[in-house]
């Protein structure tokens, strides 16, 4: 493999390089316009330390030194000293238990002179995905045996543990990323048709009225159990069809517990009769799932509304009931953010002038809500760009990844695809209501200094690593 | 680590990468969906959702609609007649309100119940009078005190916003029926002229108000404000670049003199009729006066206005309806003068021709009758005692000109001569919804007579302002102001000129019309006029140092008690003033018109009543006309 041993610049990944670059420039263009209506100071000096744009401006500056810097270091220092550098980030989460500073009700930052403060989450999250790739591509490691999957789940998960302390639950959430990764290196499937179908039910049953969703649920076993009927299976299908309509009719008119009685026995019924065909797996299947499913609607609720506290609540309700919601209260700030969003149409307002994004309507609007001024000024058009640019370079992650001799290297790659994926897909959500308002930002192109040289971190040792793919 | 554990780590590798290579393809696939996902809801929120678009506007930009201030109105002395008064409407838009909002202090403090305030908001949406984005009257025409209490609390109820509006106020109580009143534009008004007209914004409906609406008006203004998450105003939207001030409407100055119209009110306090003064060589109408008027007050824009307007609707004596230009009467003994001008003009009599009258007039075969009088040995004579024999038989000599069976010709030239006079059109005053009055015309006696079957004795009682002819009130005057003028007028009109502004008022209000009669026999006339009242049937409106003119008429009419009508003007030489006064069901003219007048008349030209006169002033203003059936 000695004959193509190049590991300069000249043989780094242009495509991701440039997509990181566009996204950072595109950032930076957001933060400036959301500031630009309070006008800008003259001084040079004052715009460079006194404005977001001007900080942010900084903050491109050392990430670009950043890159440089991973460029230029030897690529075998992370795999060597991956669990040396996931150490020291878990030491800072403790520390800044410690001595951090609480801004906003979270301790999640060290103060650092000059007004500005660094928030060791940011970086936990590239220290975590070093030692996990770190682990994995250890010749003893198989995701099939339990001890593996254990370790690997302990070291994605203690970092969390630390960051809810501060408490932080939306960088914590980022950590969950890592099982996109888990996923690809063979982690066994079942556990996430679970987890999807509770995340479903979950979902379903804070959305709608309980019986209702359990009925659904009753419908589908009918459904299933009757598609596997040996005979009469077309009779039974329009059978069942009558007996959901009028189902649905009867529930609707208040006789609910007379349906439901009704279902129960149908369910049974066709189980019976499925188990002396001997499908006796069938039966046992939809039978207990319908029963499972039917109780963990009832406990979601019941836990919804007993154990989690108001504003807990009011997130959720935020999210899957917004009609529940007070507009000038708890859904203020996505409906704003919504609306700064709709108002762009199109084409957008233009760069620099939009208005909601600069009114203070829109909270958090350089950071976590940055994405609205994109909406706002840009339109459809910007905001499907900006969506596609992240689309570009998850896809292109991947095909990196996949393109990695090592393991340690694809393993890697996967980690930031996944941490970047899930900071895209709630950020962008949630200022559309799509997801549940979670505090993180929009990797390159939210304000914050931690954010950018975090993801920088990430993006330039991966590049690294990526030019380096022959040298093993 | 070894080189030979590399390659033992790259082999276990290789085929641990090649168990799962086909996951990358469900990883990839899942971030596809989760970014078509993305997509889907910014097409959504940015292109579909018309309502988010809506709302987003109006939550960021206001635009605020400047109300321009209406034009005041001036008499001619500019004395202010109407001037604004601010008023505030409790507006709200439907998209802004918050659902679970308390309301409660809100519907304490505008004093209603939450039934009340329920029905305010749910408007019929499918009513294009409504939408749910464009700001509606919640509550019209708040208390100023209420107003200082909402405007504390208002931030605490979004989608509330209070709207300053100017009514109007009026310094006195006089002129109600020629200034008129704004109401509410109707649905009708507003979709006529679309871009001038919002629901909610008031519209001058009758009198000056109504026939200079357009002058009045002026242009409403926009302005557009940008609003920051709490409904604070932080400055003007794009600098201001889509303002548009509020233009004020123009200020009419009137030829009413403001003393005078209160004198004529007061004087007709009690009666029912018109007084209509004209100063003779402008056409400016100097006081109009319909009785029973009312308070403009009280039709003023507030809450009471519409149970107000609806009493004042039933009452018998119609105190809404406007006699002056609306009421078509029979002029009676005023259109003697007339009929005598038309017949020396038609060369078919001369001033100076007698006429024996032995107190009633033989009309075929039955008798007209007179009075008792000396000798009407020529016109003057004649009007000064008002001689109905004279005078049918000079408009019989009229008609007859072309012979006993061709009266056709006779009544068509005299009906010139009447159109000539400003009679049996509109005069086309400067005031919507006058009356054209009634002529004699042939057309007409043919239908009431067919076959031709209509002779001068037929019609003969129009020649003492009975029958067909009927006039209104400022014809009459009108006709004062021709005999003042001794054979021209100015089309009668109320505003003069517009305040600080360039715009003359039309045309046909600055051109003298003339009518076509050899201005020689208006002396005789005129001679007659003055006897009239020196020393005739107007004996009463005699006033000292004043040379008044007149001419008292007493109409038979079917609703009861003849009217008391007179006209004249004064003085003779260089006349001041022409005035018309018709009182209904008043009996003889000289009795209650001509002193009223002749009250109009000096105190318009002196300024006062001499003291030798105020008994009769009293007697006049005490008058009361009404409660005697």
């Amino acid at each position: 493999m000695s004959r193509r041993r190049q590991s300069g610049i000249e043989s780094v990944d242009w495509i991701i390089f440039s997509l990181y670059l566009s996204l950072v420039g595109v950032g930076w263009c957001m933060i400036y316009s959301v500031g630009y209506g309070d006008g800008y100071p003259s001084s040079r000096i004052d715009f460079l330390t006194q404005t977001s744009v001007g900080k942010q401006t900084i903050f491109v500056g050392l990430s670009l030194v950043i890159m440089l810097f991973t460029l230029v270091i030897d690529w075998k220092f992370w795999r060597t000293f991956a669990y040396l550098v996931y150490g020291a980030a878990m030491a800072s989460l403790v520390g800044v238990l410690i001595i951090g500073k609480n801004i906003k009700g979270a301790t999640s930052w060290y103060a650092l002179p000059g007004g500005f403060s660094l928030q060791p989450s940011e970086f936990a999250k590239f220290a975590t995905c070093l030692a996990i790739a770190a682990f994995l591509s250890t010749y003893s490691t198989n995701l099939r045996f339990s001890r593996s999957q254990f370790i690997s789940i302990g070291i994605i998960l203690f970092p969390p543990a630390l960051i809810l302390l501060q408490p932080d639950a939306g960088s914590a959430l980022i950590f969950f990323s890592f099982f996109i990764l888990l996923f690809r290196e063979g982690m066994p499937v079942f556990p996430y048709i679970i987890a999807f179908a509770l995340g479903s039910i979950f979902i379903l049953g804070l959305s709608f009225e309980p019986l209702s969703v359990i009925l659904g649920l009753f419908f589908i076993g009918i459904f299933i159990l009757v598609l596997n009927l040996k005979n009469y299976k077309w009779y039974g299908m329009g059978i069942s069809l009558i007996w959901i309509l009028s189902s649905i009719i009867a529930f609707q008119n208040g006789f609910v517990l007379y349906t439901f009685v009704a279902n129960i026995i149908a369910v049974l019924g066709l189980s019976i009769l499925q188990w002396r065909s001997r499908l006796e797996r069938i039966a046992v299947l939809v039978t207990g799932g319908v029963l499972i499913g039917s109780t963990l609607i009832f406990t979601t609720n019941y836990a919804f509304n007993n154990f989690l506290r108001p504003h807990q609540q009011d997130r959720i309700n935020v999210w899957l009931n917004p009609e529940k919601c007070d507009p000038q209260g708890s859904l203020y700030n996505v409906l704003q953010s919504k609306l700064a969003i709709g108002s762009g149409g199109i084409q957008g307002k233009g760069f620099l002038e939009g208005t909601m994004t600069k009114l203070n309507y829109v909270p958090e609007q350089v950071t976590d809500f940055i994405f609205c001024t994109v909406g706002e000024e840009q339109g459809f058009i910007g905001s499907f760009l900006v969506i596609i640019l992240f689309l570009a370079l998850l896809q292109r992650l991947v095909t990196v990844a996949e393109r990695q001799r090592s393991a340690f290297a694809r393993q890697y790659a996967y980690g930031v695809a996944g941490i970047i994926f899930i900071h895209f897909f709630i950020n962008i959500g949630m200022t559309m209501s799509l997801m549940p308002i979670i505090g993180i930002p929009l990797p390159f192109i939210s304000y914050g200094g931690s954010s950018l040289m975090g993801f920088t971190l990430m993006i330039g040792v991966l590049l690294k690593l990526d030019a380096n793919r022959y040298a093993i | 680590m070894l080189p030979n554990e590399h390659g033992r780590i790259n082999v276990s590798i290789q085929r641990m990468s090649e168990i799962y290579n086909g996951r990358q393809y469900i990883i990839r696939i899942v971030f596809m969906i989760a970014a078509l996902f993305l997509i889907g809801k910014t097409m959504h929120l940015q292109i579909f959702d018309q309502s988010i678009k809506d709302r987003a506007r109006t939550s960021a930009i206001q635009k605020k609609v400047l109300y321009p201030s209406r034009g005041l109105i001036y008499d001619r002395h500019g004395e202010l007649m109407i001037y604004n008064d601010p008023i505030y409407d409790l507006m709200v838009t439907y998209n802004q309100l918050d659902p679970d909002m308390d309301t409660s202090y809100l519907c304490e403090i505008l004093d209603i119940e939450k039934d009340q305030f329920i029905e305010n908001i749910e408007k019929n949406w499918k009513s294009p009078r409504y939408s749910k984005a464009v700001p509606f009257i919640f509550q019209k025409k708040i208390p100023t005190e209420t107003y200082a209490k909402l405007q504390e609390s208002l931030y605490e109820y979004p989608g509330f916003s209070i709207q300053l509006r100017v009514i109007r106020g009026y310094p006195d109580t006089i002129g109600a029926h020629l200034l008129g009143y704004i109401s509410e534009v109707n649905r009708k008004q507003i979709d006529n002229n679309k871009d001038i007209y919002a629901l909610g914004d008031y519209i001058g409906s009758t009198g000056l108000e109504g026939t200079y609406e357009e002058y009045l008006r002026g242009k409403k203004g926009m302005e557009y404000l940008l609003k920051d998450n709490l409904g604070r105003v932080v400055g003007p939207y794009l600098e201001g670049a889509l303002d548009s001030m509020a233009v004020s409407g123009k200020n009419l100055i009137t030829g009413i003199d403001q003393e005078l119209q209160r004198y004529a009110e007061s004087l007709m306090q009690n009666k029912l009729g018109s007084i209509v003064a004209i100063e003779p060589a402008t056409g400016e109408i100097l006081a109009m006066v319909s009785a029973p008027t009312y308070n403009p007050n009280l039709l003023v824009v507030n809450n009471k206005r519409g149970k107000i307007y609806q009493e004042m609707q039933s009452d018998s004596l119609k105190p809404l309806y406007n006699r002056t230009v609306l009421a078509k009467y029979p002029p009676g003994s005023l259109f003697k003068p007339i009929v005598g001008l038309i017949g020396m003009q038609e060369e078919v009599w001369n001033a100076n021709q007698g006429f024996g009258c032995g107190g009633s007039y033989l009309n075929v075969n039955h008798y007209m009758g007179c009075h008792q009088h000396e000798h009407p040995r020529n016109m003057q004579v004649a009007l000064q005692h008002s001689c109905n024999s004279y005078f049918l038989a000079l408009f019989r000599e009229i008609i007859d000109k072309e012979g006993y069976h061709n009266p056709r010709e006779g009544l068509d030239r005299f009906n010139a001569y009447l159109e000539a006079f400003g009679l049996g059109n509109p005069l086309g005053m400067d005031f919507n919804g006058e009356k054209h009055g009634n002529l004699p015309t042939s057309a007409l006696y043919d239908r009431m007579y067919p076959n031709g079957r209509w002779r001068s004795p037929t019609i003969i009682s129009v020649g003492i302002g009975q029958g067909e002819i009927e006039l209104t009130t400022p014809q009459m005057a009108n006709l004062a102001a021709i005999l003042a003028n001794r054979g021209y007028y100015f089309r009668p009109h109320i505003v003069k000129e517009f305040e600080n502004d360039t715009t003359q008022i039309d045309l046909k209000y600055r051109t003298p019309i003339t009518i076509p009669i050899d201005p020689i026999h208006y002396d005789p006339i005129v001679d007659g006029m003055e006897r009239v009242v020196s020393m005739g049937t107007a004996y009463k409106a005699y006033t000292p140092g004043i040379t008044v003119c007149g001419k008292t008429g007493t109409a038979e009419n079917p609703h009861g008690k003849d009217h008391s009508i007179f006209y004249g003007f004064a003085p003779k030489e260089q006349p001041q003033i022409a005035i018309a006064v018709y009182l209904e069901n008043a009996g003889f003219g000289g009795t209650f018109a001509a002193p009223i007048a002749s009250l109009m008349i000096e105190k318009y030209i002196k300024g006062e009543i001499n003291p030798n006169r105020k008994y009769l002033e009293q007697q006049m203003m005490d008058a009361d006309l009404i409660s005697v059936p």
